[in-house]
């Protein structure tokens, strides 16, 4: 990312929404940042520790977001301005420490950025992380575009520190990854020195005082976001419909009452600040108009707390109807957009929505399908999480007790697809692999004789992986953890972990060996390369036979993507079509249908086995599974050590 | 093949092996089924199969010797027309029966019984009749496994019986892959014997028909499963791997196995718990469809018993004797007929098996 610091103030720039949020936080002049990567969050810290040189201020990639956060508490403690950043996955891993930093409360302005993923285009769920708002009593914070996003971080910090305690901003995927105009401010000149009085304590005792305090922090904050301009009305003084709408929906839901014409019956409320609600301006707007149509992603949280709120007021307010998820008018699941909106107003107030012609749809369809190769959401060419979840395979079918993958969340969670050979049976969580496997390892005196191995990758093993593992150590279940060792937190961008000794900013860390980690633990372990199939599957056999207790094999073999940027992988790969054995028996295009690396293809007109000189990275593991020997590698001249 | 029984159209070939053999538990790890394709695999004694193959014309049902759906007398009359002898139940065809011995020294204390196996396979390499032999050795793990001996050393590696399924016909496969002409010889029980007729008939495996010069069969009761073994041998306190044993004839009614430490003895009653459920199915003790068949001879720890079947067998024999390297005589009468009666005992027992199977 870029050096935000370098932005010239009240100069007009394309900056995608996490860069804007860093923006506002450096605006604010926080003095530590600290996050866990994710999508669609991670560009807000790297935006931040590429600008941390610059700005003078500390940005950590935490072990996990729980850890950020409670980094990002302590300096408010002190007095500074700190910020954590996450996923929306990643705000349940804090919210034991959210729900008692609400009630202690804080003193340096500290914000919470939750970056939501609506239609989980790159997570395990689509969960609405607002209701941390709601659930901890705090000021939620929506807004929808990169300006905003900056102009919002701003008013976090001054939010914070006037009501002592943490702002929750919520961005969302399509925010978070838009570029627009964003005009930036300018830096503050100093920031305050770190101190921490020692007369002064923060804790949560007494709780139900200091809970009764937070209350009037929620109703102070309400007042002052009330007046920070943040929630806007345009339309009809009283409008056919009302729709109330935030974050990227406002936007959707301005598009389709252009696109329907209906500008003059229709009226948008598009509130920035959805908790707590602006009681007065709803009440107002509710009692302008007879119906009331929600547009948010992805839970009905406006919806039900409006209608909540109505039902407070409805002797004075009268009879209303109400249009949103609880009437199928917008979907309770996925994505918002324009198309749903407009089919929604068109529904309520009678009127077609403009739609392009199915036909022309179905030729743009057609013709932009044919551009998009045929590959399978699956492992990159390469992947060591392929041949890792096929010697899985293998030793489970060998083993033959209908053995068990309990996974996890990295790259390697696609082991649930055809990609990794459907080889994860379950997977829910960062650290829930582990954690599952130790209930099931424990079940063996009731008869359960299936063989458990889970998988976590190396940044997933210090994230939350380690409690999971000592537990199963210390009651002794018994299951083989696999380590899959690929030296980066690889499907969020490569960022640095404990394993890697890097840090956000470049500066060498302390470097963690999960090797050492599980030994000082008391769990035998052992390291094998993936790539070398007969030994992992032999090293995994083994594992998996000795029964009685945790015990771990790392596979370590560094990300192919890694691995191309250092040079590439050893070995060009190419087909003897003559030792092919293409369709026939002894084969049916084993590399390609069965293997499936994408590197693979087949030559239809030849019916043998090639390579695709494109996407084959040169690895050579394929050569291992093809049983006639017609997949050749031949050192690469060029290659890496 | 005449002997394999049509598959219903479009049914998967590895579907049929892994829904009727494998998963019945009928599978023996002989290994016919491996080495022709990746989609089965060999790991501590167990064949799995991962994968779908998809292929209705595989080889790897057709091969398979536990395959429940040919009538198993009408499989082997076809098996032996295919190959040009008949079908002579209990014991098989048998142009001459000898018992005797091998004479060299460096077979002694290595091999089972007279040695006569190891030592015919040997010449058979010496004299250029095959190039390669298809043997069962114990792989380092304690694991028999197949392997192929070029030579005298590398056929008395492989001297002594291990009596585990270690899928030696795997390698036989993966050999008849090779772009190569020489022979091949094959040592093998009677169901990977039965396998190799099955091969050699079969329209698509032209190079087994070929290349198959020679086929040594052992007489056999029963074979163990490898981890069954391991986990009755842990029970008895019998550690590490497993060097040779054997089933003495009646009446020993032991199993006897070796180890780093010696002989050991387990009564047959626990040994007979664990063998292979497809064992049972089996009606043939002597490999009726090798070149020769070779055991224990009654009563006279020392000497093999050799059933020789083809003229090819016999040619062998008659070499090696020549040669002074066996040391035989005509088989005895009296030993002749008890190996009939437990011939046709272990295919009565195999008919009542099957009938209860069939019938639940």
């Amino acid at each position: 990312m870029a050096d935000l610091t370098k932005l010239t103030p009240g100069q007009r720039t394309l900056l995608q929404g996490n860069e804007a949020i860093a923006r506002g936080a450096l605006e604010a002049g926080i003095s530590l940042a600290a996050a866990y990567p994710g999508n669609p969050s991670s560009e807000i810290l790297e935006s931040l520790a590429d600008s941390a040189a610059a700005a003078g201020i500390y940005v950590e990639w935490s072990a996990n977001e729980k850890v950020a956060l409670e980094a990002a508490a302590g300096a408010s403690f002190a007095g500074l301005r700190a910020m954590a950043s996450m996923k929306q996955n990643g705000v349940n891993v804090c919210q034991d420490f959210i729900c008692n930093l609400t009630i202690s409360g804080t003193k340096g302005g500290i914000v919470l950025v939750t970056a939501d993923d609506p239609g989980s285009i790159s997570s395990t769920n689509e969960q609405d992380a607002r209701f941390i708002a709601k659930l901890a009593e705090l000021p939620l914070l929506e807004p929808s575009t990169p300006a905003e996003c900056l102009a919002m971080m701003r008013f976090a910090f001054e939010l914070s520190e006037q009501i002592g305690n943490l702002v929750v901003l919520r961005s969302i995927s399509r925010l978070s990854h838009t570029r627009a105009g964003v005009t930036p401010g300018a830096l503050p000149a100093s920031r305050p020195q770190p101190y921490w009085d020692p007369k002064v304590a923060w804790h949560t005792l007494p709780t139900v005082l200091r809970h009764k305090a937070m209350l009037a922090k929620l109703a102070k904050a309400g007042e002052i976001m009330s007046a920070a301009g943040f929630n806007a009305y345009s339309g009809p003084e009283r409008p056919e419909l009302l729709v109330i709408a935030s974050a990227s929906s406002a936007l959707y839901a301005d598009e389709a009452r252009d696109r329907l014409g209906v500008a003059e019956r229709v009226g948008l409320l598009k509130l920035g600040c959805t908790w707590p609600l602006d009681e007065a301006l709803l009440l107002r707007h509710l009692a302008a108009t007879e119906q009331i149509l929600f547009a948010e992603e992805v839970d009905p949280f406006i919806e039900d707390n409006v209608k909540a709120l109505y039902a407070q007021h409805a002797p004075e307010l009268g009879v209303k109807r109400f249009f949103g998820a609880a009437t199928g008018h917008t979907p309770p699941v996925g994505e918002m957009s324009p198309d749903v909106l407009a089919e929604a107003l068109g529904k309520i107030l009678g009127r077609e929505p403009a739609t392009v012609d199915a036909a022309y749809l179905e030729r743009v369809a057609q013709r932009v399908a044919a551009l998009v190769p045929p590959r399978e959401f699956g492992f990159c060419p390469g992947c060591p999480h392929r041949a890792s979840f096929w010697s899985m395979k293998q030793v489970l079918a060998a083993d033959g007790r209908d053995g068990l993958v309990s996974g996890d969340i990295g790259c390697y969670s696609l082991a649930m697809l055809p990609t990794g050979f459907q080889r994860a049976n379950a997977v829910h969580c960062m650290g829930s692999g582990p954690g599952v496997a130790g209930g099931l390892g424990q079940l063996r005196s009731q008869g359960f004789d299936q063989p458990v191995i889970t998988t976590v990758g190396d940044s997933t093993f210090f994230h939350a992986a380690l409690p999971a593992i000592i537990n199963a150590r210390w009651n002794q279940s018994d299951f083989v953890l696999v380590v899959l060792d690929n030296s980066a937190t690889a499907m969020t961008g490569f960022q640095p972990h404990p394993g890697t000794g890097q840090t956000a900013t470049g500066r060498p860390g302390s470097q963690l060996d999960p090797q050492t980690v599980l030994t000082a633990l008391g769990v035998p372990c052992s390291v094998v390369d993936p790539y070398d199939l007969e030994a992992t599957q032999q090293a995994l056999y083994d594992a998996v036979q000795a029964g009685g207790g945790v015990r771990a094999l790392i596979l370590r073999r560094v990300c192919a993507l890694v691995q191309n940027k250092r040079g590439g992988h050893p070995y060009t790969v190419s087909v003897d079509p003559d030792k092919c054995r293409g369709e026939n028996c002894g084969c049916h295009r084993f590399c390609s249908r069965v293997f499936r690396c994408p590197g693979l293809a087949f030559d239809e007109a030849a019916g043998k086995a090639t390579i695709d000189p494109v996407v084959c990275v040169g690895c050579g593991v394929c050569t291992q599974i093809c049983p006639a020997g017609a997949i050749q590698a031949e050192p690469r001249k060029e290659a890496a050590a | 093949m005449g002997a394999v029984a049509e598959l219903p159209a479009n049914q998967a070939c590895l579907d049929r092996l892994t829904s009727e053999v494998i998963n019945q538990g009928l599978c023996v790890a002989c290994g016919a089924c491996l080495g022709l394709c990746p989609h089965l695999i060999f790991l501590d004694g167990q064949v799995a199969a991962p994968d779908a193959c998809g292929l209705s014309e595989g080889r790897c049902i057709d091969l398979c010797p536990m395959d429940p759906a040919p009538e198993p007398a009408a499989r082997r009359q076809e098996l032996h027309q295919a190959l040009g002898s008949s079908y002579q139940p209990p014991i098989g065809p048998v142009i001459e029966a000898w018992q005797g011995r091998a004479v060299a020294a460096d077979l002694q204390g290595k091999v089972q019984y007279g040695g006569v196996v190891s030592e015919l396979v040997s010449l058979a390499l010496e004299e250029g009749l095959v190039g390669e032999a298809v043997v069962t050795v114990a792989g380092q793990r304690g694991v028999p496994q197949g392997a192929r001996a070029k030579n005298r050393p590398e056929v008395l590696a492989a001297a002594g019986s291990i009596y585990a399924g270690g899928g030696a016909l795997g390698e036989l496969n993966r050999a008849l892959a090779e772009p190569a002409d020489h022979s091949l010889a094959v040592v093998g029980l009677p169901c990977q014997v039965l396998a190799i007729a099955g091969m050699k008939s079969h329209p698509r495996y032209p190079a087994a028909a070929q290349r198959l010069g020679l086929v040594i069969g052992l007489f056999c009761t029963m074979n163990l499963p490898v981890r069954g073994l391991r986990r009755l041998l842990q029970a008895e306190g019998v550690e590490g791997p497993v060097l040779k044993s054997d089933f003495p004839p009646p009446p020993a009614g032991v199993y006897q196995v070796w180890n780093q430490s010696g002989l050991h003895e387990l009564p047959i009653e626990k040994v007979r718990d664990i063998r292979f459920s497809g064992c049972a199915l089996c009606p043939d003790l002597t490999a009726e469809l090798s070149d020769l068949s070779v055991g224990a001879c009654e009563g006279r720890p020392g000497l093999n018993t050799i059933l020789v079947r083809t003229p090819a067998g016999a040619k062998l024999v008659e070499r090696a004797r020549k040669l002074g390297r066996l040391e035989l005589e005509p088989a005895a009468a009296e030993s002749m007929d008890h190996l009939q009666i437990a011939a046709t005992n272990k295919r009565a027992r195999a008919e009542q098996a099957r009938a209860e199977r069939q019938h639940g």
